[in-house]
């Protein structure tokens, strides 16, 4: 045992030689693997513009304004317009509020702080010009809509329009307090900048025929909205004002109070502005509705503000007849009652024979408006009278679309901005552009039963602070601030889209996710043991049967 | 990244650690906060398996394996020779509860006696696993293993391992689970930065194959072993000084149980099941009446 008295005389002993990984392929082990796959936020799926929110969302997270913007725009090109008007339906589909008693993400909020924080961000002019020649009549949210995506692919677009300035209900119909005139200016001056071209003063049928413009123009979209004043039934109906006459009159600082008692027949989203702008032209207004809260189709957001206004309301209240009483309107109203549901789901009134009698010095009518389709041959109508379209609002005649309020009545600026889209997309394709419009996203939707909040912060949700303001009609909201809007993503758990938030890289207890910016599963080590997809926020990862797999 | 916690791996791919094991995943935590300027003593335990068969292994600091009661004494034995050579190594025993509350218990207290300058670290799966799940005295009342049958369930209470080293009076000890990353990367920088005496961590090791469960719940299960107060995380300062690091939210104890398989024979018995209901309140409590003690400025 000579010269073990000493440290430096010992032999070598057996040490590892190389890392497991050299030669333990634990990957065979596995009979599922995780896959990093995109999938549908219900945000999106329930956004009619399916706006895909988690992405942008992640770009702001990443402070890259203009890849939130770009994501944005391919669905929607007037963030700060739906971002102040939208009844925000992705909120209701919002995981996080489903799942837990948290409320829904900001979404509308954060949307409106990106169109104010790209407002003066220019769109793209077309890098090249098709040659074709597209006419859009109606500079409502719809035609606007349409000529964007239309300019975007590089056609000539000419928008034309009854009244003198483009905007449509965004100018003449909805309020200044809830979307100032200034930003709807600055949507047309962008859109005038790409080279849309537009034409006031010219309204179809009289001063445009249909067959002209088709003969002039590669396609035509027709989206003339829906302004036309549907009877009431109401006995003395010539005694009621048109509501949305009203707004439009209060819109161009042109309306007068008719007197200090003032009463709207209806509750739609026309008749909370009527009955808001009045109160707020000073005013005492009621609200006359022949069903009650739960049946009332106007946002909840807008009957509360409503209320906030001092608007009062009178449910299962129908008005029967208007008389004249000196410089009054005496209101006959018959109380209703709730019976059985009727088509829309909506619980039908009933009349219970009971009236009464109501004093005001004004009365407004807002039960909803409806289309002129006048200008359209008969051979573009069907049995009904009604505009025969398909899903993108193409007409049997394969050069006219139409959309927005004039083929679906009454509905929400979103909606008109969807069918703006869907018409510029089918007449894009029928010109020979499909190849230049993004896929539809996945149907394959997150689910709340899916969804890990445990990581999520707790804080209150954003909202639109209150503008502190003396005049009753400037806007009634300020914008987000940044740090607000930070905060606000923080809670959103990204359903579908993976943000590089790390869960599963810290969770693998095999190493086999790799991090280089963001995730990558290594299947040649993956065990697939299924920790990853089971504590991803936004389950944006699922399991998948080897046998599948390797059958692919 | 959402997490603060380093990029960096310093456990190769390809262990032999099971599907979902927590064992591996606490290691490949902790071995991110050690440093490279480490050594590992492996005494008997899953991870003398899991770290691969000669001449692989998984971990980029050097590991000694030995024999099952040794892993303290090992660990005193190569800081001394690390001391000698003038180097600052951080010399960690890593421990299943076997080597720690049983087998290992009498070289632990040893060198927490002597305040040796090492970390032991046990990673508590609470009963023998790789060798085919024998109850340790880490096993909890009423469960399930080979030798504690659904007939005759684990009728002792787990061993209060915490109580122990805290009465050696040691600079730090801390429980800890890789469910909560943050605060385990936490303690173990903390164990690392003092020098010159014992610490300790003792972490809840979720074992799928031994616990009877789907390896997907591995971190839900921790999680809910916290939330719960059935394995409540704090700290030891000197053996006196308690402060709670995550505060439990009154989740039922069922509900850590019920994603269990092993916790059969205590869910069927309301009697067992009302005792350890006590138990994790009792001690809880005791817990927490320490760390006010702590922070109330009084002596400790």
């Amino acid at each position: 045992m000579s010269g073990l008295d000493h440290v430096d005389n010992y032999p070598e002993i057996p040490v590892s030689l190389a890392a497991t990984s050299t030669v333990l392929k634990t990957g065979a082990w596995r009979s599922v693997r995780p896959v990093i796959r995109i999938r549908t936020a219900p945000c999106s799926a329930y956004c009619p513009a399916g706006i895909s929110i988690p992405e942008y969302f992640d770009h702001l997270k990443e402070e890259k304004l203009d890849e939130a913007h770009s994501v944005f725009m391919e669905r929607n090109p007037f963030p700060r317009i739906t971002g102040r008007v939208c009844p925000h339906l992705c909120e209701q589909g919002c995981n996080l509020a489903v799942a837990t008693d948290e409320k829904p993400l900001s979404i509308r909020s954060i949307e409106r702080w990106l169109g104010d924080q790209t407002a003066d961000l220019p769109h793209p002019y077309p890098t090249e010009e098709t040659g074709k020649q597209v006419a859009v009549v109606g500079a409502g949210p719809a035609g606007m809509a349409a000529a964007y995506y239309l300019r975007r692919s590089g056609h000539k677009v000419t928008v034309f329009d009854r009244r003198e300035s483009a905007g449509g209900i965004l100018r003449y119909g909805i309020p200044e307090y809830r979307l100032p005139t200034a930003v709807v200016e600055n949507e047309i001056e962008k859109l005038e900048d790409m080279g849309v071209e537009f034409r006031m003063r010219l309204a179809l049928g009289t001063d445009l025929k249909l067959e002209d413009l088709e003969a002039a123009y590669a396609a035509v979209f027709v989206a003339t909205g829906a302004t036309g004043q549907r009877s009431t039934g109401i006995e003395g109906e010539s005694l009621l004002e048109p509501g949305l006459a009203f707004l439009e009159a209060a819109n161009r600082n042109l309306a007068s109070l008719p007197g200090e008692r003032c009463a709207v027949i209806g509750g739609g989203n026309t008749a909370m502005d009527v009955a808001r702008m009045l109160q707020r032209m000073g005013a005492k207004v009621t609200v006359l509705y022949r069903r009650t809260l739960a049946e009332m189709p106007a946002i909840e957001e807008e009957y509360e503000r409503a209320l906030e206004d001092g608007v009062d309301f009178n449910w299962l209240t129908q008005p029967r007849k208007v008389t004249k009483l000196g410089d009054k309107l005496l209101v006959t109203v018959e109380q209703m009652r709730l019976g059985t549901p009727d088509e829309s789901g909506r619980r039908r009134p009933e009349p219970t024979g009971i009236t009464r009698e109501l004093r005001f010095d004004g009365v407004f009518s807002a039960t909803g408006e409806k289309a002129d389709t006048a200008p359209f041959p008969d051979r573009l109508r069907d049995s009904h009278g009604w505009l025969d379209l398909d899903g993108d609002g193409a007409t049997k005649d394969p050069l006219v679309y139409a959309g927005g309020d004039l083929a679906t009545g009454p509905a929400t600026v979103i909606e008109a901005v969807v069918a703006g889209r869907n018409a510029a997309r089918a007449i894009d394709a029928e010109l020979g552009y499909a190849d230049r419009w993004p896929a539809e996203p996945p149907a394959d939707t997150v689910s709340p039963a899916e969804v890990n909040v445990t990581y999520m912060p707790h804080h209150d949700r954003a909202e639109d602070p209150p503008a502190v303001t003396a005049d009753p009609f400037a806007e009634e909201t300020n914008t987000l601030t940044a740090a607000d809007v930070l905060g606000e993503i923080d809670r959103c758990l990204s359903c579908g889209y993976c943000n590089t938030c790390g869960t599963c890289f810290v969770f693998c207890p095999d190493g086999a996710i790799l991090w280089d910016n963001g995730p990558r599963i290594d299947h040649e080590f993956c065990k697939g043991c299924g920790i990853c997809v089971n504590e991803c926020p936004g389950h944006a990862m699922v399991l998948v049967n080897e046998r599948e797999v390797s059958h692919a | 990244m959402r997490w603060v916690v380093p990029e960096a791996e310093h456990m190769a791919e390809g262990t032999l650690g099971c599907q979902g094991c927590g064992g591996a995943l606490s290691m490949r935590l902790v071995l991110k906060e050690l440093g490279q300027d480490a050594v590992a003593v492996l005494p008997a335990c899953c991870w003398s398996i899991i770290d691969g068969p000669w001449p692989v292994h998984a971990l980029d600091i050097p590991v000694l394996h030995t024999a099952f009661e040794t892993a303290a004494v090992v660990a005193t034995g190569v800081k001394a020779a690390k001391t000698i050579q003038g180097k600052d190594t951080t010399v960690v025993a890593w421990a299943g509860d076997g080597g720690t509350f049983d087998i290992g218990l009498q070289a632990l207290s040893g060198a927490a006696e002597r305040n040796e300058d090492i970390l032991f670290i046990c990673y508590d799966n609470e009963a023998y696993m790789n060798t085919g799940i024998q109850r340790s005295s880490s096993t909890p009342t009423g469960t399930w293993t080979t030798t504690t049958p659904d007939q005759r369930p684990e009728a002792r209470p787990k061993k209060d391992i915490m109580g122990i080293i805290a009465a050696h009076r040691i600079p730090y000890a801390a429980t800890a689970t890789a469910a909560y990353p943050e605060d385990l990367e936490h303690k173990v920088r903390t164990a690392v930065s003092i020098k010159g005496g014992m610490r300790f961590l003792h972490l809840l090791s979720v074992c799928p194959p031994g616990w009877k469960m789907e390896a997907d719940q591995a971190i839900e299960v921790m999680r809910r072993a916290v939330r719960s107060k059935v394995f409540p995380l704090y700290e030891i300062r000197n053996g006196r000084e308690y402060t709670i690091t995550h505060w439990p939210d009154d989740l039922p104890i069922e509900d850590y149980f019920s994603l269990q398989g092993r916790f059969k024979p205590l869910l069927g018995n309301d009697e067992m099941l009302e005792l350890v209901r006590e138990n994790v309140e009792e001690r809880w409590q005791t817990l927490l009446a320490r760390h006010e003690r702590s922070h109330s400025g009084a002596p400790a």
